[in-house]
């Protein structure tokens, strides 16, 4: 993709509405290419699939778009399955029409363990993607950790995110002027801010607390499924 | 010895049912079963990322649909099968819906493996995982990925071993060597 995008579209691959790290991190990244002048829409994705219309709606977007990013957590080493639903109904509306050169495709995936690198299959399969659709693939940002920044904005998430931003401002100058996410952007994004040791120290606590709040922190070792 | 296969195929492509049957067919011919689960016609929603099978229901998904039985069958048996186009390196949505919501046969709490942060297991034992791919055509980069995802989603959810195949047409002979390794390694004959 030599030439700068004038329309981008955010496509968030989090099911779980607002809020999510995922939204968090792609709304941040869109701010940053509004602020040199281009065009951005949101769309989550898995309200659109619900119906035809909706995913006739989201495909006229896909459509109009001259640059797709994907914010997606990790689900199960891979994308979660709207998002794959996604993947296929562009993979099979492209085969009917081919129309997608020109079109360039990015991601940025998070994943709530500390490694970054345990979504380096999503990333994967997301450059595949767009090779098949005939998209230009512009890059791809992975982020481990993200229950740290816990769906908070970008900008309130403090020093957790502070790579982040970085990464995701050195992404923004790139894609705005139609070049890919740079290799220190992709190296930023994936640096550990907390210790694994730290995180899962307090993500299991986290663990606890969530499920005292629902009554559940004695049961929480249950096993219903045994015979 | 009982099979459990998660069949993410569609019934709009001809070969793609022959597979399942034919897989099927080859567990049944050594002596085993087979419990055949075809995804498209089960409806399950998808997981919403809630956490709520960790912290509300621990160890059931707060949805309560055939997405809960297909999750406890994919424990209970010897082999657990994936079989699936091979979907840009990965699995059909309609696997992968099914994938999804087994995280409750998870701990939500971490453990060490290797160099990697995953979760505890919840339970005692978990099945081997065999995947099987389809592909038109050959396609090293997506062979590749969808081998790494199977190996990686043995590690995650604690199976003894894993393998991976793809099969191209006329692999149908190279799915029954493999299909046979692999029950012979579960213990089967």
């Amino acid at each position: 993709m030599t030439d700068a995008p004038k329309r981008v579209l955010l496509l968030v691959g989090s099911p779980k509405g607002s809020g999510s790290t995922s939204e968090a991190l792609g709304t941040y990244l869109l701010e940053q290419l509004e602020g040199q002048g281009v065009e951005t829409e949101v769309a989550r994705i898995v309200p659109f699939l619900r119906s035809e219309e909706g995913r006739n709606k989201l495909l006229h977007s896909v459509a109009g778009a001259d640059l797709l990013i994907l914010a997606s957590p990790l689900y199960a080493d891979s994308l979660p399955s709207g998002v794959t639903r996604l993947f296929e109904i562009i993979g099979a509306q492209g085969k009917e029409k081919p129309g997608f050169s020109g079109t360039g495709f990015a991601a940025v995936i998070n994943c709530g363990f500390p490694e970054a690198r345990q979504c380096d299959t999503a990333i994967a399969i997301c450059r595949c993607f767009a090779k098949e659709a005939g998209m230009e693939w512009m890059g791809g940002l992975v982020l481990g950790g993200g229950e740290s920044i816990g769906g908070r904005p970008l900008r309130e998430a403090g020093g957790v995110a502070r790579n982040a931003r970085k990464a995701l401002d050195l992404a923004a100058a790139a894609l705005a002027g139609g070049r890919q996410v740079p290799d220190e952007a992709v190296s930023l994004m994936a640096k550990q801010t907390v210790s694994p040791w730290l995180y899962t120290v307090i993500g299991d606590i986290g663990w606890r607390l969530r499920a005292r709040k629902h009554k559940a922190g004695k049961r929480m070792k249950d096993r219903p499924y045994l015979p | 010895m009982k099979t459990v296969i998660l069949n993410g195929l569609k019934n709009g492509n001809r070969r793609e049912p022959e597979m399942s049957r034919l897989l099927v067919e080859e567990i049944s011919s050594l002596g085993h079963s087979a419990d055949l689960l075809n995804l498209e016609g089960i409806r399950i929603a998808p997981c919403t990322g809630c956490f709520g099978c960790w912290v509300k229901t621990p160890g059931a998904c707060v949805i309560d649909d055939p997405g809960r039985d297909v999750a406890r069958a994919a424990l209970h048996c010897d082999l657990l099968v994936f079989l699936t186009p091979v979907t840009y390196g990965g699995y059909s949505s309609e696997l992968k819906k099914a994938v999804d919501r087994m995280i409750p046969l998870l701990s939500p709490f971490f453990v060490r493996i290797g160099e990697e942060i995953h979760h505890r297991p919840r339970y005692p034992k978990y099945p081997p995982i065999l995947g099987v791919g389809l592909l038109p055509a050959p396609d090293p980069e997506q062979e590749r990925i969808f081998r790494t995802l199977v190996g990686r989603n043995a590690v995650n959810y604690h199976s003894p071993f894993h393998e991976a195949t793809v099969i191209g047409p006329g692999g149908e002979e190279t799915l029954r060597r493999v299909l046979r390794d692999v029950i012979e390694r579960c213990g089967g004959r």
